[in-house]
């Protein structure tokens, strides 16, 4: 099994398989090397990993597709991505949705469905924290639907307005 | 004497939690108003009666004084503590409370009009000789208020009269940017505290932020209980505080006590609040702001003194004499408490959500954990994102950093992103070691405090337990063998 895992912000094709007594492993292009390679679990979120000599003990928890893992003195963060999600994330990039950079309320609202805008034209005033912050268009166009409405919270990476697809030339 | 025998809480999360540790060592019932979004909080367990709120924004709940005056006449509390945020330094509150001859645990509506804006604070400075920098307020023209600050020159701060917390500041190293940052803050502020109201004032560079503890009765007594020093800041938001204030000369140290002590009896201050000052390199310091209430930071007072501030507000509120005098009030060791917030600094600090999969927080003497969450719960954007306060006791400042970072390590959340690991290589800073800390403190230092980079040995380990520990990847249907492996991205 090959999947993309994101961890501090880069990206690592990982493969794993084999059956426990003879497994393959190998982080990014390359032919999967034979290694020994384990994890066992102890009490209370703790393992212990081990690959080839190299083994340590790390405190590990998982949800969804997030693994959340303390070791070698600090917590790490890391996501094990969906291929569907990679392949939706690629084409997403024409710059239709202007997605959320952190959690947080709408503030204000200043474009509705069918507005004209132009790039950098302010859409919504968002708060997080204590810091307003202005999302503006990614570009020129027709405004397809705002999806919060004052006063309503959303998460991280959220689609707050959608664009009319531009048509490509 | 006013009588209090039940006292409800117009607050939420850890100091919720931390108010009723008090009430219930008192033998006080407490009532908690609660959003849903709160259900799960330690403190709804702890209230003896809880009544749930609702708001357009689960804030907007915690700020509905209908509600709040209706759930203390539903449960009969005769008394409120509303911590502090929301509606803690709001004297319609506390006036509407007294029409409802409910006690308002805090200082008069008159007191936290003049100290709770900024602008009144300064100008009663001003007037009485109190030592403040260099400002100028909004007045009718724009052009005017432009001018002058342009004439206190850069840096200049730009703040809300009525704000505090941190909210709606902007500095201006710029002067073509003085326009934008005023917009900027007066957006703010009338978000925030629905007063647009701006002034601007000197910034003074590589400030301290020092700020004293004041208590006062009702019968003319008014003590301090030393000071903090609150300088480790991120965009004005406190993250590490301590008593006493290291590498502070003693003599420094009284004046800056007096002068609060003396502010706080000219403007007839009651029950507990904190004069803030900046303190400049040249050792001149300068009135910042009075909050009219108990602040986040009070347990490293309550550690060094052993006092409890919680307790006192309710005895002052009751009208009882402060119980010591000011030659009594003792100072031992040295406190340090670190916020703990959900938050990625490595994704400029942006607020994080999720659930508290692990959450193992350190316990021991010397320890206090002020904790507004327990294991399972889920950390939302709805409010802001402190999940407690860490707070240590040691006999000197070195001893207690030793233990600060002790308790980091023996601290795990998993689920959550953290400041673990930040407030660790604070702690473990020679800089901050030393004591030669000011505002500009992590500014200064960010490449210092990032995080030691994975080598490349742990970075495949950390892939191969997260890897193995997944379905995909163990699940016996999924295992393919060579050469298939090769194809590459390959579905049924």
């Amino acid at each position: 099994m090959r999947r993309r895992i994101d961890i501090e912000n880069q990206q690592y094709e990982v493969t794993v398989f084999g059956r426990p007594e003879e497994r393959f492993f190998q982080v990014a292009d390359g032919a999967p090397k034979p290694v020994s390679l384990s994890l066992e679990e102890n009490e209370n979120d703790a393992h212990t990993i081990q690959i080839g000599n190299n083994r340590t003990q790390i405190r590990m928890a998982a949800k969804g597709e997030m693994v959340y893992a303390s070791a070698f003195g600090r917590t790490v963060s890391l996501c094990i991505v969906d291929p569907v999600e990679q392949a939706a994330q690629a084409s997403g990039g024409r710059g239709n949705k202007a997605r959320s950079p952190m959690p947080g309320t709408v503030v204000e609202v200043n474009v509705t469905a069918g507005d004209h805008i132009k790039k950098g034209q302010p859409m919504m005033t968002i708060e997080s924290m204590k810091i307003l912050t202005v999302i503006s268009a990614p570009r020129d166009g027709e405004v397809l639907q705002v999806h919060f409405e004052p006063g309503k919270t959303f998460d991280k990476n959220a689609v707050l307005v959608t664009l009319v697809e531009k048509e490509e030339l | 004497m006013t009588t209090i025998t039940k006292i409800l809480i117009a607050n939420r999360g850890e100091i919720a939690c931390r108010i009723l540790r008090t009430l219930d060592r008192m033998g006080i019932p407490g009532v908690l108003v609660y959003h849903a979004i709160d259900a799960d909080s330690p403190a709804v367990k702890m209230a003896s009666e809880t009544i749930k709120i609702d708001g357009q924004t689960p804030v907007a709940a915690y700020l509905d004084m209908e509600q709040i005056i209706a759930a203390c006449k539903k449960t009969q509390a005769d008394a409120v503590h509303p911590g502090f945020g929301f509606l803690a330094e709001n004297p319609e509150f506390a006036r509407r409370l007294e029409l409802e001859n409910i006690t308002f645990i805090g200082p008069l509506p008159e007191t936290m009009e003049l100290m709770g804006n900024k602008i009144k604070a300064r100008s009663f400075c001003l007037e009485n000789d109190f030592p403040l920098a260099p400002s100028v307020t909004e007045s009718d023209s724009e052009e005017d208020f432009i001018r002058l600050a342009k004439s206190i020159g850069v840096p200049l701060l730009i703040k809300a009269a009525a704000g505090g917390g941190g909210k709606g500041m902007h500095i201006v190293r710029d002067i073509d940017r003085l326009e934008e940052a005023m917009h900027l803050a007066k957006g703010e502020a009338l978000r925030s505290f629905g007063d647009d109201t701006i002034y601007a004032e000197r910034y003074v560079e590589q400030p301290r932020h020092i700020e004293v503890q004041i208590l006062a009765d009702h019968h003319g007594n008014v003590v301090h209980l030393g000071e903090r020093e609150c300088s480790i800041q991120r965009r004005f938001q406190k993250i590490i505080e301590e008593s006493p204030a290291p590498m502070l000369a003693p003599d420094l140290r009284n004046l800056i006590c007096e002068t609060a002590l003396s502010i706080a009896m000219k403007a007839g201050y009651h029950n507990a609040g904190t004069v803030e000052f900046i303190l400049a390199p040249d050792n001149n310091f300068y009135f910042l702001e009075m909050n009219t209430r108990i602040q986040v930071e009070h347990p490293v007072t309550e550690m060094v003194t052993g006092l409890d501030i919680v307790e006192l507000q309710i005895r002052i509120a009751r009208d009882e004499t402060l119980p010591m005098r000011q030659d009594e009030i003792t100072s031992k060791g040295h406190s340090i408490e670190m916020r703990l917030y959900a938050e990625d600094p490595e994704n400029d600090f942006m607020p994080a959500i999720g659930q508290l999969l692990t959450y193992q927080l350190p316990e021991g003497e010397d320890i206090r954990v002020d904790n507004g969450f327990t294991e399972r719960m889920n950390v939302t954007s709805a409010f802001d994102p402190m999940l407690a306060k860490l707070v240590i006791h040691g006999m000197d400042r070195k001893d207690a950093v030793k233990r600060a970072i002790c308790a980091l390590e023996k601290s795990l959340v998993l689920g959550v992103t953290t400041n673990i690991d930040f407030l660790k290589q604070i702690l473990s800073h020679p800089v901050f070691s030393k004591g030669q800390i000011d505002t500009g403190f992590i500014t200064r230092h960010a490449e210092d405090l990032l995080p030691t980079p994975l080598t490349e040995e742990q970075r495949n380990l950390l892939l191969a337990a997260a890897a193995l520990s997944h379905r995909d990847f163990i699940d016996p249907d999924f295992n393919v063998p060579q050469p298939y492996a090769t194809i590459g991205n390959w579905r049924n």
